[in-house]
Parts: C-alpha cells; sequence; structure tokens
C-alpha cells in the first residue's frame, strides 16, 4: 500500500520534471536565436546608417552638380535672346518649386508650447498641434508669401505636414516645439494681416501658448533637401 | 528485517523526492529567468523591423537622390557638348523649361489618381476641410491638385469667407460640391484617405465624403500669372 503511494508520487515528480525541463528547452531554443537576431540588429543599424550617409554623399553631389549645370547653362544660352529669357524662367520656376535657396524680406512666426502647463486644462489645447501649423501657413499664404519654412523645412508643392503620435513631421522629417516658421513676401501685408485682431495667432495665445511674430529683412529660406520626381504626371497637349 | 527494509526504502525515497524536488526548483528558476529575456527580446525584435523600415526608406531616398544626380549630370555634359561646338543650347533649355513648367503648374496636365467630392452634410464644408485634404493628397504622393478646376500650387491659399457659405480658393470664389481631383498613384492616394480610423474619409465628420479612383484625371494648368516678386536667388557664396 505504502510503496503504491509512493510510486504514484514519484510518476507525477517525474511528469512535472519532464514538462519543465521540456518547456524549459524550448524557450531556451528561442532565446538562443534572439541572440543571434540582436548581432544581426547591430548589422542592420550600420546597414541604415551606412546608406544614409551615401544618401547624404548623393545629396551634396548633387548640390555641387546643380551649381554647375547653371553655370554651364547660363554660357550656352547667353549668346540667344530666346534661350536667354528660358533660362530666367527656368531659374523662377526653380524658385518656385524650391529648389533654390532664396532671399527676401518677411516675417518669423515663433509658436512654442505652453511653458507651464494648467493641469486644470485641457494639456492638449496647452500645445502646438500640426492644424495650428497648417492654419498660420495658410494664412501667410493668403497674405501673399512666396516662399515659407518650417525648422528649416521649405514648403513645396508636394510637402505634407503630419502628426504621427506625438511627433509632427514636415517633408518627412521630425519638427519640434519651437516652431519657426519664416515667410518671404509682402513684408507689411505678412505682418499686418497676422498681427489683427482675432487671427489665428490670437486664437493660438487664447490657448496659453506662445505665438510671436516679427519683421525680418533679408531672410534665407534653403532648398528642399531632397527631390521630387514626377511618375504619374503626363502634359496633357 | 522486512521493517527495516521498508524504512531504507523510505529513506531512500525521501532522498530521491528531495533531489527531484531541488532539481524541479532550479529548472523552473532557470526557466523564469529565460521568459524574462525574452521578454525584452520582443522588444529588440520590434526594433528591428523598425530598422528594416528605415534601411528601406533610405535606400528610396538614395536611389531617387541618385538619378537626379545621373540626370544633372547628363544635363551638364550635353550643356558643354553645345559649348565647345558653339552652338545655342536652344533645344536643351527649351526641353528642361518644358520638364519644370510641368512640375510648376503651367501645363495642363493627366494622369491616374483620384476624384474626391466633398458636400455640405449636418456641416457645411469649411475651408479648413480643403486645406486637410490637399494635405493628405500630398502625404499621399499627389503630383498635381486641383479644386473645382482650380490648380492648387505650393503658395496656394483656401479661405472660409462669408459665414462658412463658400470658400476663396487663390481669389476664386467656390461653392459646394467641391471636387478634389489628383494625380498619383491611385492606389496609394485611395488607400491612404481611407486609412481606418485615420484617413479623411473617417475623420470628416458631419461632411459628405466620396473617393473614386480613375485611370485618367485632367487638372488644368494655374490660371494666372505666377510671378515671383519678393524674393531673390540667394547669392552662393
Amino acid at each position: 500500500m505504502k510503496k503504491k503511494q509512493i510510486a504514484i508520487t514519484l510518476g507525477i515528480m517525474c511528469l512535472l520534471l519532464t514538462i519543465a525541463i521540456s518547456v524549459q528547452i524550448k524557450t531556451m531554443n528561442s532565446a538562443s536565436s534572439t541572440v543571434s537576431q540582436t548581432l544581426a540588429d547591430n548589422g542592420l543599424r550600420d546597414e541604415v546608417l551606412r546608406m544614409k550617409e551615401r544618401y547624404d554623399n548623393a545629396y551634396s553631389d548633387l548640390q555641387e552638380a546643380q551649381k554647375q549645370l547653371e553655370q554651364v547653362r547660363q554660357e550656352a544660352t547667353q549668346d540667344d535672346n530666346t534661350a536667354k529669357a528660358q533660362e530666367a524662367e527656368l531659374k523662377e520656376n526653380n524658385m518656385i518649386l524650391g529648389y533654390t535657396d532664396v532671399v527676401g524680406d518677411g516675417v518669423e512666426v515663433i509658436l512654442q508650447d505652453a511653458e507651464t502647463t494648467n493641469l486644470s486644462l485641457d494639456v492638449s489645447t496647452q500645445l502646438i498641434h500640426y492644424d495650428d501649423l497648417q492654419n498660420v501657413i495658410n494664412e501667410l499664404k493668403n497674405a501673399g508669401a512666396e516662399a515659407i519654412e518650417i525648422n528649416g523645412q521649405r514648403l513645396t508643392s508636394n510637402t505634407a505636414i503630419t502628426c504621427e503620435g506625438n511627433v509632427i513631421k514636415v517633408n518627412g522629417e521630425r519638427v519640434g516645439s519651437p516652431f519657426t516658421i519664416r515667410a518671404i513676401g509682402p513684408q507689411e501685408l505678412l505682418y499686418g494681416s497676422l498681427r489683427r485682431a482675432g487671427s489665428y495667432l490670437d486664437l493660438i495665445r487664447a490657448r496659453g501658448n506662445r505665438a510671436d511674430i516679427t519683421k525680418v529683412d533679408d531672410i534665407t529660406i534653403a532648398r528642399y533637401a531632397g527631390v521630387s520626381d514626377v511618375k504619374y504626371l503626363k502634359e496633357d497637349k | 528485517m522486512k521493517k527495516f527494509k521498508i524504512k531504507a526504502d523510505v529513506t531512500v525515497v525521501t532522498i530521491v523526492v528531495f533531489l527531484v524536488c531541488i532539481v524541479l526548483v532550479s529548472v523552473m528558476l532557470m526557466q523564469f529567468r529565460t521568459v524574462e529575456q525574452t521578454d525584452i527580446t520582443a522588444i529588440e525584435n520590434m526594433r528591428e523591423s523598425e530598422l528594416r523600415t528605415a534601411l528601406a526608406e533610405w535606400k528610396n531616398r538614395y536611389e531617387d537622390m541618385n538619378k537626379q544626380l545621373e540626370d544633372v549630370n547628363a544635363r551638364i555634359t550635353e550643356y558643354r557638348k553645345n559649348i565647345e561646338d558653339n552652338e545655342v543650347a536652344a533645344d536643351l533649355i527649351e526641353e528642361e523649361l518644358q520638364e519644370s513648367n510641368l512640375l510648376v503648374g503651367k501645363t495642363d496636365v493627366y494622369g491616374e489618381g483620384v476624384t474626391v467630392t466633398l458636400n455640405n452634410g449636418d456641416m457645411g464644408v469649411q475651408a479648413y476641410d480643403l486645406i486637410d485634404l490637399v494635405n493628405e493628397l500630398r502625404y499621399a504622393g499627389a503630383e498635381a491638385i486641383s479644386i473645382n478646376g482650380i490648380r492648387v500650387l505650393p503658395m496656394t491659399y483656401i479661405v472660409d469667407m462669408g459665414e462658412y457659405t463658400y470658400i476663396m480658393v487663390d481669389l476664386q470664389r467656390l461653392e459646394a460640391p467641391y471636387v478634389v481631383k489628383a494625380i498619383g498613384d491611385k492606389e496609394e492616394l485611395t488607400r491612404v484617405l481611407n486609412l481606418d480610423g485615420s484617413g479623411f474619409v473617417d475623420r470628416a465628420v458631419g461632411i459628405k465624403v466620396s473617393v473614386t479612383a480613375e485611370n485618367r484625371v485632367e487638372i488644368p494648368k494655374y490660371n494666372g500669372e505666377l510671378d515671383v516678386q519678393y524674393m531673390q536667388e540667394a547669392v552662393q557664396e
């Protein structure tokens, strides 16, 4: 009778042990495979960095090549009036498209999240959101802006302002508070229309955020640091 | 004698059970540690997929940049040849200008894309709906956009007029329904607009939205003067 009891206890023990060991072995297996994955991770990280470096190099090469192109283009068109006019139009197009650095008088708008958040109010209203940026930019365009940048990101015909979680991106690049929006255009008009009572800046200020505008002469706005290629657009002749 | 044997048996069994218990406990402890590790590697795995996305993204950007660089270099060679042969580069500049005019919006264009129609529902369509939609279309890769036949350029503004009864787009007064056309990858455009919860279709509450993918969308050229008055090309040092 006692022997039987002992045998049963031992049996149960053995069973538990076997289960525990087999579970253990399975986990060990997957754990060791993650070790090699971490190694692969580092390789991947290096690869990303290398690719970014190649991109940066190609971009500086491109800037160099575009300067050269402008020079040879000018040289090749200087003896013909039609070609010269076309060359000038091309230059103007490139300014509008955001492919060249431009300079001119305009305004600088600074938007900043409220410094001390008042927790009794909705915290979300005390932040600058992407729709605030959209609205301020729209007002600048309405007042006649010719070139605009947000934290160094030039607005082009392909520029999107997006909000991914709590990250705002312009041209796919992260931007954060304080937001510095600079615009070239009719300075008085830009300044006056954004200063008027009830302008969008007022609304942002009313929520406790900072929204300042100043006139600035000779603003330089850098070109769009990327390429825009068209794949679907065809001329309709 | 028999009694003694049983006693010895019990001792042996006790020792065996004790040993088994120790082994079991240590196996369990090891087990727990490995499980803890596997939790960390779950995050590591997520990082890996993020790295893969980043790598693909940089690779794409590098390739685009490289293609542009090759194009520019090819142009330089052509212009140089013209200069050497003492010819006016009339054809070359003409070709470049045509491409550039296509990008700026000085030509009628067509291509695959989407037509998005916004109509008043419980609420009227507001300027911000259109601003938001244009932004989202650009994010989805739209290469040309029009609202009720008005070409949308980088500096085009969209504002509410007269208690939301109509909307001004670049000095033109528009009324509902607003027909927004975009040329680009029609599948991607449709997919982004219809993203569950975060796409324009789901976000636009109170107005009626319909999205149709089309094989041929026609968008007219910008109907106005594109003159640059305030910005100049920045002098390169």
